[in-house]
């Protein structure tokens, strides 16, 4: 992992190579997080790449990425560890001639279960842990990046359970005690809005915004990420996808939505926006009918406008 | 001297309404330090990342950096030119005081560094009200040493030579400059932190207030929505936590075969969580109209745990009105509703028919009835068989009255006709009323 980061420049910078564009905070939040070692709290409406930054970091960093998704009744044994049942029974199985033979010696049922205790450890050891990916976050051998996406997916229990991994980087497992980091994990978490997080939740976390772009940004990340696309068209499109956000719709467009209607319309070989086109093409941009069919609705109205510069 | 200058900005913040922990705090300190002070964008955003732990908060936060960073921008600001220089005349500028003669050679750029340095030495945290402002910007200058100026003020006034007359009126004009720089900054100050103790105050009265009274104040939309939101916060963990049900015995066998059958771990099924739907009728007649409107603001603020909520208004005529406030500002929405029911002659019992006319499908076991009105039948039938009817199907009915009690059978008050189908009645006139009353709806439905 790289050690040093010089300045926010040189995360703007690092991002930008790897195609993701970004605005001054964002970086500001991934140069802060990773000098202050906080976990950093993205929250934004969906398709804002919200989860891209999660990779970027990774790929600035030179770290491993390692994902959890959060859902309604995620659990510690999903998120954390669990013992291998399977493995442990079969050991047992396999090893009772074994087990006999060691107690076969004892004389008095104490004694065995005397000697049976100091065997019992070792079927809770790390040949029959299974870690998942917060256990396996913490004890990686380098410092990797962390991302919980969607923790607002997960309920409230399994977000209190997340508080001293996101303050103290350990978590306390019953059976083997408390597991400390090896190495700080840089971590990112990722909401939706779904439901209001916790103020404990919040406090650990520097907190980030990631509101739909303005159309410089789109324009930038269109021309990076479809670098085909001509650019009169992207001017045209940013245009377009900007007016609908304006619009009160059931679910604006995000940048994920223009950047596949981008490609789209390179694949269509489209050269400019044409009405009959956007029509054909819409539901790539509007995944609600009502939304789309509003969106038809201003159509001839913002082709009047626009229709002189095209 | 930076520290105490984010401390108080912390504190500002504070009284803003944005809540602030001490480790967030110091948080804010180590970025700031780390990020340092320019440009100052980046220094706002390092802030607002860690101070800032939700969106609806920003605007907040961003008013309060603009007004809280000022004063250390304002250097070019035209302001007090230095009064001329005394005329050479060799006789009047004898012995001037030195503090008074430093203060009195700086341009407007400087004056107002002294008066920024000045000012960092008073602790303008601790005013409370409006009237502390003068006391304070008094302060200010003496501790900037225009006591000296004073002096020499008054020094010359005395003098019986016509020059130092002038000179004296030269620099009173001169220090009613400084003066109202001083207590602009004053100002600001209290802006920031005066109105804290005043917030806090106000809300408390707020609260107890009668709905009528409260039409005329702007921040009873943002009380309104803050107390809703606290409120479904304390709710949402409660539904989480409760949920416990009967033993699953698939999974429990299942997971059993791990142990050698034995069910070491007992799954349960989850309680399928009861979605409550709440229909809510208001008498939006003008005696209630107040009391309906904080009612559905309240109720719409806190769709998080009332997913269902369908609305009906009436007064003259009856009609639902669920879309108007899901769409609209509370304003825009009464505005709209009253266009529509608005009239004369409010009829509970005609109510009560069409109500159950258009909902007779939708009460069921789940649907929680709230009736908010003072029950003033204009003398015409009451048609309470109808609200039994309701009452029968629904899983229970409540009735909100602003009227006291005593008031309830009064004039052509019909209340007594009405309660016995009501599982609860109360008054409901103030959002002390309102919130009590929501908390305990809430905890029913959990």
């Amino acid at each position: 992992m790289k050690t040093r980061i010089d300045s926010v420049d040189d995360v703007t910078q690092s991002f930008a190579r790897q195609g993701y564009i970004c605005d001054q905070r964002t970086a500001l939040a991934v140069y802060l997080a990773a000098q202050l070692h906080k976990p950093v709290l993205v929250e934004g409406p969906p398709g804002v790449g919200k989860t891209e930054l999660a990779k970027a970091a990774a790929g600035f960093l030179e770290a491993p990425l390692i994902r959890l998704q959060c859902y309604e009744g995620l659990d510690e044994s999903r998120a954390l560890y669990e013992w291998k049942y399977g493995k442990q029974l079969l050991y047992t199985q396999l090893l009772r001639d074994k087990l006999s033979g060691v107690l076969a010696d004892t004389e008095s049922l104490e004694q065995s279960m005397h000697r049976l205790g100091d065997l019992g450890d070792a079927f809770y050891s790390e040949t029959f842990l299974e870690p998942r990916p917060l256990l396996r976050a913490l004890r990686a051998d380098e410092p990797v990046v962390l991302l919980i996406d969607e923790i607002d997916k997960a309920d409230q229990e399994f977000e209190a359970f997340l508080l001293e991994l996101l303050s103290d980087f350990q978590i306390s497992i019953p059976e083997m005690g408390t597991v400390r980091a090896r190495h700080q994990p840089l971590v990112f978490l990722t909401s939706n809005d779904q439901r209001e997080l916790s103020d404990a939740l919040k406090r650990r976390c520097l907190h980030l915004y990631i509101p739909y772009p303005e159309a410089a940004l789109e324009r930038r990340i269109l021309a990076e990420r479809v670098p085909e696309l001509d650019a009169r068209l992207r001017e045209q499109l940013v245009d377009f996808i900007q007016h609908l956000r304006e619009q009160d719709m059931k679910k604006l467009p995000a940048v994920s939505e223009s950047l596949d209607w981008a490609r789209a319309l390179v694949l269509l070989h489209a050269d400019s926006l044409e009405p009959e086109l956007v029509e054909q093409t819409l539901t790539l941009v509007l995944k609600n009918e009502q939304d789309a069919e509003l969106a038809r609705d201003l159509l001839p109205h913002w082709f009047r406008r626009h229709g002189g510069a095209s | 001297m930076a520290a105490r200058r984010l401390h108080e900005f912390v504190r500002a913040l504070r009284g803003a309404g944005v809540r602030i922990s001490p480790v967030e705090a110091e948080e804010a300190f180590r970025a700031a330090a780390l990020i340092g002070y320019h440009p100052r964008e980046q220094f706002r955003e390092t802030l607002a990342l860690t101070l800032v732990k939700s969106e609806a908060e920003r605007p907040d936060f961003d008013h309060c950096f603009d007004t809280f960073f000022q004063f250390e921008e304002s250097d070019g600001e035209a302001g007090s030119e230095p009064p001329p220089a005394p005329a050479p005349d060799g006789e009047s500028g004898e012995s001037l005081e030195p503090t008074a003669a430093s203060l009195l050679s700086q341009d407007g750029t400087q004056l107002e560094q002294t008066l920024a340095q000045a000012a960092a030495g008073i602790d303008f945290t601790a005013m409370q009200v409006i009237t502390q402002q003068g006391l304070y910007a008094r302060r200010l200058l003496m501790s900037m040493g225009m006591g000296a100026v004073d002096d020499e003020i008054l020094r010359l006034d005395a003098s019986p030579r016509h020059a130092d007359r002038h000179r004296a009126e030269q620099l009173r004009d001169w220090r009613g400059g400084v003066r109202e720089r001083a207590l602009a900054h004053v100002q600001r100050q209290f802006e920031l932190h005066g109105r804290a103790h005043g917030r806090a105050l106000r809300e408390h009265t707020l609260r107890a207030a009668p709905f009528r009274d409260l039409r005329e104040f702007q921040q009873v939309q943002e009380l309104v929505r803050r107390l809703a939101r606290r409120l479904a916060r304390s709710h949402q963990r409660r539904q989480k936590k409760a949920r416990r049900g009967a033993l699953d015995a698939r999974r429990t066998l299942a997971s059993s075969l791990r142990y050698n059958a034995v069910p070491v771990e007992l799954h349960w099924r989850e309680r399928r969580r009861l979605k409550a739907k709440v229909l809510v009728v208001c008498d939006v007649s003008s005696s209630v109209r107040d009391a309906a409107r904080f009612l559905l603001q309240f109720l719409y603020a806190m769709t998080d745990v009332l997913p269902r909520v369908r609305s009906f208004a009436f007064a003259a005529r009856f009609d639902e009105v669920t879309e108007d406030f899901d769409r609209y500002s509370p304003d825009v929405a009464v505005g709209r509703i009253l266009d529509r029911v608005s009239g004369s002659g409010t009829d509970y019992g005609t109510m009560f028919q069409e109500l159950e006319a258009c909902c007779r499908g939708e009460i069921d076991r789940q649907t929680t009835v709230i009736i908010l009105g003072d029950a003033r039948n204009n003398d015409l039938p009451a048609g309470e068989r109808h609200l039994a009817d309701i009452a029968r199907r629904a899983r229970q009915v409540f009735w909100l009255n602003p009227e006291p009690p005593s008031r309830w059978n009064s004039g052509d008050a019909i209340m007594a006709r009405y309660l016995p189908y009501c599982r609860d009645a109360r008054r409901c006139a103030s959002l002390n009323d309102l919130s009590r009353f929501t908390d305990a709806l809430l905890r029913q439905l959990d």
